[in-house]
């Protein structure tokens, strides 16, 4: 408990400190808990995300590091490994590939990665991944980018 | 004979005991006959698991120069097949094999850091001097209090036998000293765990060792040396099919005698009134308790008639001639039956006999002591022509294991016949050969025990010594023609009928003549107790804290707050 919030508290000062470094990422703490962070994060170029800002919610366990956070999308995305519905995602190292060495900073950038390089073949969205496996990449991406457009670029006007 | 007058408390069976399972799980027999030499089997105790798994060690280690944690890792890795781990070695040489594993032996570590007298740590993203911090052999360094939180984390999650390194995409090891120093400085109870996990690991995760399935359990585990499709006897008396666990149930395969008791759960309804304890007279309809093993019956107005079939007999069905009745062969009713009715006829067929000779056994059972009075009685005859009765109890411990296999072959021959398992794999005239075939034996053997049974009843403490020697002879010959009669039926079901299928999962333990083989004391040599390993016996205190058992719940057997080393401890942690 002790040594969570030690390092929950170090992450923090680090994310005040890297904020101008890493343009891509903004980490928010809860002024209330600093068990519960956010995180907007930009959709990389070149894929059908680019231009979006698509935020998460991190929930960090007790036994944080040790213990990997739980991490979801609250912005709607179309993508084979995050769940349409409820923003669940299907990354390893949140679960057996969990390292204590990661931080929540480098989560997101593995987010980030994640949202360049689909893995069809372990979806939580099965029609995204169907899409993808059966070739169809236009189809996918026409989807992604009409997911992107209604949910993650600020409205106009 | 010792052993006989301590076992005489195994025959107390309870009458309402229906349920398939447990009629022969007393089938103790102390004989002389049965030997433990030469036995293939053998019992690790809570004092031998430490020697059994060093041999494993040892090997290792001398043939790849590794310290014991790694070949420790290296094992476990392979799950204690030294075979596989040296042909990985073989094959694909020992960088392969030990990545693979996550064993570092790379001890060149690279002192720049060490020159600092602080480092950070990367997962609590302290400065902490260098000694408060331990690199592992994979060179990855990191405080203290991070490494103890890890290894506590990691054996409360149940990943205590495989704890990787802290470093992202890091596949190697803990040193199994440093996880032990670290522990104990902190949490001195999960040390101890780690140590048993490690220690059982050995039973857990070998397919060459399992737990003694007694409840409440033995603490003990039997290692088998090839084969694991065999029958065993734990030194606790415990006797069981070392592949599935459940009770010896040759020549059922596991997968029919698995279906074969629930069948017999779920239809124990249906059939009850077939299995009650009396059968109605043929001739006066009156009901005729079965008062003894053998299978032909009399009712008190005189008529003779069969147990098996319910049909009346005449002179001729006699006990020396019952081998020629045919009930035992089933006659499938007539075409127009309807099929469930069918089944549930042909069901009861096979289960009534099966229910027949686990009954007879029962009753047979009580015959061990009667005959060790009359032993007594005949011995006190001082005769000088007899003088030795252990040939009563040789035909008597061959009675018991005929019957077993007599009463296990129906349930057989019920799925073997039947449409559930193997309707694709025989046509009718192939799988009517082949059901004759197995029939005849079986009568042959059904026949033979019967008359061994009857003249087992003989009261030979009252006859004259030639009477005694003919009594002799025909238990002698019966019993080794029923002994070959088995051991044919054992070859007939492995080569011409599960052999013969393209499935090959049916396969059954091979027959044994002596029974069921008795699992012997591995030797334990104390001179290498000593080791600096780390992992001795040091660890007999009470534990606590909660995970669940993986391999098989035990619910007894668990009294005082010491625990047995030899008890799984996943299984201690819940209490
Ligand atoms: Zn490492
Ligand atoms: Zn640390
Ligand atoms: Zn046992
Ligand atoms: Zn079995
Ligand atoms: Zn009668
Ligand atoms: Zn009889
Ligand atoms: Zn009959």
């Amino acid at each position: 408990m002790q040594a969570s919030r030690a390092r929950l508290f170090k992450e923090y000062k680090e994310v005040q400190r890297e904020k101008t470094a890493d343009p891509d990422i903004q980490l928010v703490c809860d002024d209330s808990n600093i068990f519960k962070w956010t995180a907007l994060i930009k959709g990389p170029s070149e894929t059908p995300y680019e231009g979006g800002v698509f935020q998460l919610a991190f929930s960090v366990p007790e036994q944080y590091p040790l213990q990997p956070p739980q991490v979801r999308f609250l912005t709607k995305i179309f993508h084979p490994n995050v769940h349409f519905k409820t923003g669940e995602i299907c990354l390893d190292i949140l679960k057996n590939a969990w390292s204590p060495a990661w931080t929540l900073q480098s989560v997101c950038r593995a987010i980030i990665a994640l949202m360049a390089h689909p893995e069809p073949d372990s979806p939580l969205n099965c029609d995204s991944g169907n899409l993808l496996r059966s070739g169809d990449v236009r189809g996918y991406q026409s989807m992604a980018r009409m997911y992107t457009r209604l949910a993650a670029m600020p409205k106009k006007g | 004979m010792d052993d006989y007058a301590s076992s005489d408390d195994d025959y107390n069976y309870s009458d309402d005991q229906d349920s398939v399972g447990d009629v022969f799980a007393n089938d103790d027999l102390d004989f002389p006959l049965v030997s433990s030499k030469g036995s293939t089997t053998q019992v690790i105790t809570k004092e031998s698991l430490l020697a059994a798994q060093r041999e494993d060690l040892r090997r290792v280690m001398d043939m790849l120069s590794v310290r014991e944690q790694h070949a420790r890792t290296l094992l476990i890795y392979h799950r204690w097949d030294v075979d596989r781990l040296f042909g990985v070695y073989v094959e694909k040489g020992k960088a392969f094999l030990f990545a693979e594993a996550g064993v570092s032996v790379d001890e060149c570590r690279d002192s720049s850091s060490l020159a600092y007298d602080s480092v950070m740590c990367e997962i609590c993203m302290d400065d902490v001097p260098i000694e408060e911090a331990t690199r592992m052999d994979c060179g990855h360094c990191f405080c203290n209090s991070c490494w103890t939180e890890h290894f506590f984390v990691k054996i409360n999650e149940g990943q205590s036998k495989r704890i990787r390194c802290m470093a992202h995409k890091c596949n190697s090891i803990c040193d199994e000293a440093v996880v032990r120093t670290l522990l104990s400085r902190k949490y001195p109870d999960m040390a101890e765990k780690y140590e048993r996990f490690l220690l059982e690991s050995y039973i857990e995760d070998n397919k060459r060792v399992k737990w003694c399935p007694s409840t409440p359990h033995c603490g003990n585990a039997i290692r088998v040396e090839e084969d694991d499709l065999c029958e065993v006897e734990c030194s606790c008396g415990e006797q069981f099919c070392f592949n599935c666990l459940e009770e010896a149930h040759s020549p059922c395969s596991c997968l029919m005698w698995e279906l074969w008791v629930k069948k017999c759960r779920d239809e124990s309804e249906t059939v009850n009134w077939i299995t009650v304890h009396t059968k109605p007279c043929p001739k006066c309809h009156k009901p005729v308790e079965k008062n003894g093993g053998c299978n032909l019956v009399s009712c008190i107005c005189g008529q003779a008639f069969c147990w098996l079939c319910g049909g009346a007999t005449g002179r001729e069905h006699t006990w020396s001639s019952i081998a020629g009745h045919s009930c035992g062969r089933y006659k499938e009713q007539e075409k127009t039956a309807e099929r469930a009715k069918r089944d549930l006829y042909r069901y009861m067929h096979y289960h009534n006999r099966y229910k027949a000779h686990t009954d007879s056994f029962k009753l047979e059972s009580k015959l061990k002591e009667a005959i060790q009075g009359k032993i007594s009685i005949s011995e006190e005859k001082n005769s000088t022509t007899v003088t030795d009765y252990s040939w009563v109890n040789n035909g008597l411990s061959r009675l018991f294991r005929s019957r077993r296999v007599l009463s296990y072959s129906y349930a057989f021959a019920f799925y073997m016949f039947g449409d559930e398992l193997f309707k694709e794999e025989m046509s009718e005239d192939q799988r009517e050969i082949k059901q004759n075939l197995f029939e005849d034996q079986q009568q042959q053997l059904e026949g033979n025990v019967e008359r061994l049974s009857k003249v087992l009843e003989e009261p030979f403490e009252t006859f004259k010594d030639k009477k005694v020697m003919e009594i002799r002879m025909q238990i002698l010959n019966l019993s080794t023609l029923i002994d070959n009669l088995c051991k044919t039926m054992y070859e007939c079901i492995e080569n011409d009928l599960l052999g013969s299928l393209n499935h090959g999962i049916h396969s059954i333990a091979p027959y044994k003549s002596r029974g069921i083989e008795k699992a012997s004391e591995l030797q334990v040599s104390w001179s290498n107790k000593a080791n600096n390993t780390g992992v001795t016996a040091e660890v007999e205190r009470p534990e606590e804290s909660g995970c669940s058992s993986r391999k098989r719940a035990r619910k007894e057997g668990l009294g005082g707050g010491f625990f047995d080393l030899n008890l799984p401890a996943e299984f201690l942690d819940r209490n």
